[in-house]
């Protein structure tokens, strides 16, 4: 009696506990469809319009395609530098690894606005500012962080002395790294780069220190959307990046479910 | 010798896991390295397989010097403990591994990988992925990646301490029958003595970094060097004793005859295995052969284990343990008894005090 009780109570918090993390994400897609010139609740009618208007936002549109080739180009340049990095780190052991190790991962504890002021006091003097190069490289300082964890990790994972086991059959390093390790560690390798395109299509903080007013990113373009209106192109906006994150997530999903499959 | 290990060492900083280790082994011979673990075994296969580098000293194969050369181009076969077979692959990717990295044909992969699979019984698995087979498969698997490449030296670590106890006999004998008809020359490490003894033509003891003693499994047996090597290859019985200055060992009230002797006065270290001493009822006077001791006792304990009975015997102070196997007979004898221990002069090994550490 009581231990039904109790478990029913659970599953009420539970649900309330998701309704509460869900309902904005969920709100956000009725919202777009809205016929409303404001955000209200219930929206009075239906319509695509605002996506018809999205479209026609030469700002939004053009800081959306900015966002979309940053967040490539981090992705692509993040696998590049972390890949060898968690290698380095995660295979040998020398003095000061793992220094380097806490050093390489501290910008995921540093507030972003403390980020983003350091580095936009930097690059002001390089004159970095509202530049392609000053924008990889901000955002490059909190994708590798993430990416180095989630490679590390994916190594450790690897079963013990598979590489030994390819050096001796007669595989120099170069053909282990690309016939053992590299297929091994694919799907930590998939998860970081959803990990780093993810950070870096959404980061808002550094973005707005370093973007200026010239590069035009979404989430700064959105900041300033805000600031100034409050009509359901934002939610049709938000609808559109929910489901591409979703996507994403997915993808990740797959990668780790990859994994399960060859490890059984 | 087709493969020399000459004064190998490995240093970790303070850390000395082998030191001043040499031996050498013929072609087609079956060398174990044994020992308790952390004893430097492994670390020694690592280093003739190249793995790790050695510190100082010489690995030569069939006169060749490899001790600089990287691992991948040694040609040797090494079998894992935990296998390391490519999870990513199936069985028959695995076996064909180490020939794509020699670039030879299709054709030729495909039929020498055939050939491999059917020596160690899997013919029909080739398609397989590693987890989907059983351990004592995965290790069939291995050991065929490994001699696919026709290695010089086949290296195998502790490749049956993951299989249960009957699939260990067989997978150990059927590793000795390949080895033979390939007279593949083999480097075995193992910790289990029963296994070294079963299937290595010599026998490498090792002990904190350094060799014990090398022999073959005879010699190691009835012949020990060192207390260690005595100790760790069966049980035995260790008492300390003094040499009387008639040459024999003063034990108590008796005397204890060995084959060697020692400076009168002199400390002693006495062993002798369980199963070499037979007991027989106190008044028995029947049997004393020359050149035997004979040691009165009484019996405290008595353990059956099926196929041996143990016996606790209390002799001048000290307890000595005795194995005799059972008989049908079934007369044994209990605890309170008063019988002799009676073994061969030849079974009593003797070792300098000093030595037992």
């Amino acid at each position: 009696m009581l231990g039904s009780f109790l478990r029913s109570l659970q599953f009420l918090g539970l649900a309330a506990i998701l309704l509460f993390l869900l309902a904005p994400v969920i709100l956000v897609f009725p919202i777009s469809f809205s016929a409303d010139a404001y955000v209200a609740w219930p929206p009075s009618g239906w319509s695509t319009r605002w996506y018809g208007e999205l479209l026609k936002n030469e700002e939004l549109t053009e800081a959306f395609s900015n966002s979309l080739v940053l967040a490539i180009y981090v992705t692509i340049l993040t696998l590049l530098i972390a890949t060898p990095a968690a290698l380095v780190l995660a295979r040998n052991t020398f003095a000061g690894r793992s220094a380097l190790v806490s050093l390489f991962t501290s910008p995921l504890l540093l507030p972003s606005i403390v980020l983003g002021l350091a580095i936009l006091v930097i690059f002001v003097g390089y004159g970095l500012v509202g530049s392609w190069t000053g924008m990889i490289i901000g955002h490059l300082v909190i994708t590798l962080p993430y990416a180095l964890r989630v490679l590390m990790t994916g190594l450790s994972t690897l079963p013990p002395f598979v590489e030994d086991a390819a050096g001796t059959l007669g595989a120099g390093p170069f053909a282990v790294f690309r016939r053992i390790t590299l297929p091994l560690i694919a799907p930590a390798l998939v998860a970081s780069a959803a990990l780093s395109f993810i950070v870096s299509f959404d980061e808002t903080v550094i973005s707005l220190f370093i973007a200026g007013t010239r590069l035009k990113l979404l989430p700064v373009s959105l900041y300033h959307y805000v600031e100034s209106r409050t009509d359901p192109l934002i939610a049709a906006v938000s609808a559109l990046m929910v489901l591409g994150i979703l996507v994403l997530v997915i993808v990740i999903e797959r990668a780790i479910g990859l994994r399960k499959a060859v490890a059984k | 010798m087709y493969l020399k290990v000459e004064s190998l060492e490995k240093r970790y900083g303070h850390l000395v896991p082998v030191s001043g280790l040499s031996f050498s082994l013929g072609q087609g011979e079956l060398l174990g390295l044994l020992g308790p673990s952390g004893c430097g075994k492994t670390t020694t296969l690592r280093m003739i397989s190249g793995l790790i580098h050695a510190t100082s000293g010489k690995i030569i194969v069939g006169g060749h010097d490899v001790t600089h050369l990287p691992t991948y181009r040694r040609n040797m076969g090494v079998m894992f403990q935990s296998y390391a077979l490519f999870p990513h692959m199936t069985i028959a990717e695995n076996v064909a591994f180490g020939l794509e990295m020699r670039k030879l044909s299709k054709a030729d992969i495909a039929q020498r990988v055939s050939s491999a699979l059917s020596m160690v019984r899997l013919p029909a698995l080739g398609n397989r992925k590693p987890l989907q087979l059983s351990g004592g498969q995965q290790q069939r698997v291995a050991l065929a990646r490994a001699l696919v490449i026709e290695p010089d030296i086949l290296l195998l670590d502790e490749p049956l301490s993951n299989l249960d106890a009957k699939l260990r006999d067989e997978m150990r004998n059927e590793i000795r029958e390949i080895q033979q008809r390939l007279r593949m020359t083999t480097v075995f490490v193992t910790h289990d003595q029963t296994e070294a003894m079963a299937i290595c033509d010599r026998i490498v003891v090792m002990n904190r970094g350094k060799l014990e003693q090398i022999g073959t499994p005879h010699e190691i047996y009835e012949r020990p060097s060192t207390p260690m090597v005595a100790d760790f290859v069966g049980r035995i019985n260790r008492i300390r004793c003094r040499w009387r200055d008639d040459g024999a060992i003063a034990f108590g009230h008796t005397a204890i005859g060995a084959v060697s002797t020692g400076p009168a006065g002199s400390e002693v270290l006495v062993m002798v295995r369980p199963h070499r001493i037979e007991l027989r009822s106190a008044g028995a006077k029947a049997g004393r052969a020359e050149g035997e001791n004979t040691i009165p006792g009484t019996v405290r304990q008595v353990t059956y284990i099926g196929d041996s009975l143990q016996y606790a015997v209390e002799s001048e102070g000290e307890k000595i343990m005795v194995e005799q196997a059972t008989t049908s007979a079934g007369d044994t004898y209990k605890p309170g008894d008063a019988v002799t221990l009676n073994w061969r002069a030849r079974d009593t090994l003797t070792f300098a005090a000093e030595a037992d550490v």
